[in-house]
């Protein structure tokens, strides 16, 4: 009897390890908006551009990228700041925010200078844009074993080779497709997950 | 017959051990975090969070945060070999039929 209960007092120690590994990996962390985010500020850049190029209003189209990366990347840290709830970090978020981050500083670096040197064009910014973005969804979403987020990254490697054969239009609603699936779709359901894992943990507290 | 390797005490207590496991997947975590994750009490936390300092297990950084006082515990090099050999004996004493 002794040692059945010694070999079962064992056993729970055993199972409040991988009880509480698995606990501390979970997550309350939540990014959906920020795919939400990115999505509608590419959306309004484009939309900005082309109704500025047409009615030459709000400071022509010069003006619509800078202004609404800017201020996307405001909005990102501000809200980023206001979500931080203590969660402490781990290896795996570190990771994946250590490259959506990188991305992000990539590319404001990167298009800027193309655009002031003149050497870029549409079919070669969604061609960057799609590589990048196929590079930093790949590799988080093989970081987190998501394949939904694998998927979105298959979708933009596609859009990536796509830019570089069609007319401007074409390439232009490829890219559009891109956006709404992988940023504002993606970001949705993100969201409604991540707000169903928030109510499994409230009604199990 | 082997020996059966003896389990260390101060890992063995059931919140330090959830405590050092705890641990193990973060980087560092703070006192009220680790208090919603095993639903213990303060004083009993506290206590427990003392005894692994105490055994090098685990360090304790005090900072304020926006003017608010923040404990943050971090698991030592220390404290991840114990618990590695804390496993190991688990897994001998239960005859390796575990796998964590």
């Amino acid at each position: 009897m002794q040692e059945e209960t010694s070999t079962q007092e064992l056993k729970d120690r055993v199972a409040l390890i991988e009880c509480m590994i698995a606990e501390g990996r979970r997550s309350t962390e939540s990014w959906g908006w920020t795919f939400l985010l990115w999505g509608v500020a590419y959306y309004v850049a484009i939309g900005w551009e082309a109704m500025g190029q047409r009615l030459a209003i709000w400071g022509g189209n010069g003006l619509a990228w800078p202004v609404t990366m800017i201020a996307a990347v405001v909005v990102t840290i501000l809200i980023a700041f206001r979500k931080d709830n203590g969660q402490p970090e781990t290896t795996v978020g570190r990771a994946v925010v250590s490259i959506w981050i990188s991305v992000g500083i990539s590319m404001l670096l990167l298009f800027p200078a193309l655009s002031i040197a003149g050497r870029i064009d549409g079919h070669g910014f969604v061609a960057i844009v799609g590589a990048v973005l196929g590079i930093a969804n790949g590799a988080s979403g093989m970081i987190l074993r998501w394949r939904m987020q694998v998927a979105c990254a298959v979708v933009w490697w596609i859009t990536s080779v796509a830019a570089c054969f069609g007319s401007q239009a074409q390439v232009t609603v490829v890219f559009l497709t891109a956006l709404f699936l992988c940023q504002i779709a993606f970001g949705a359901y993100a969201m409604i997950l991540e707000s169903r894992r928030r109510q499994n943990r409230e009604a199990h507290a | 017959m082997p020996e059966l390797p003896d389990l260390n005490p101060v890992i063995h207590g059931k919140l330090r051990l959830a405590l050092l496991s705890l641990l193990t997947t973060v980087e560092e975590a703070e006192f009220t975090w680790l208090r919603a994750r095993t639903g213990s009490t303060d004083g009993n936390l506290g206590a427990q969070l003392a005894r692994l300092e105490e055994a090098g297990y685990v360090a304790v950084e005090k900072k304020f945060v926006q003017r608010k006082p923040q404990t943050l515990y971090r698991m030592t090099e220390a404290g991840r070999t114990a618990l590695t050999e804390y496993v190991q004996a688990l897994k001998q004493l239960l005859g390796e039929s575990i796998n964590v």
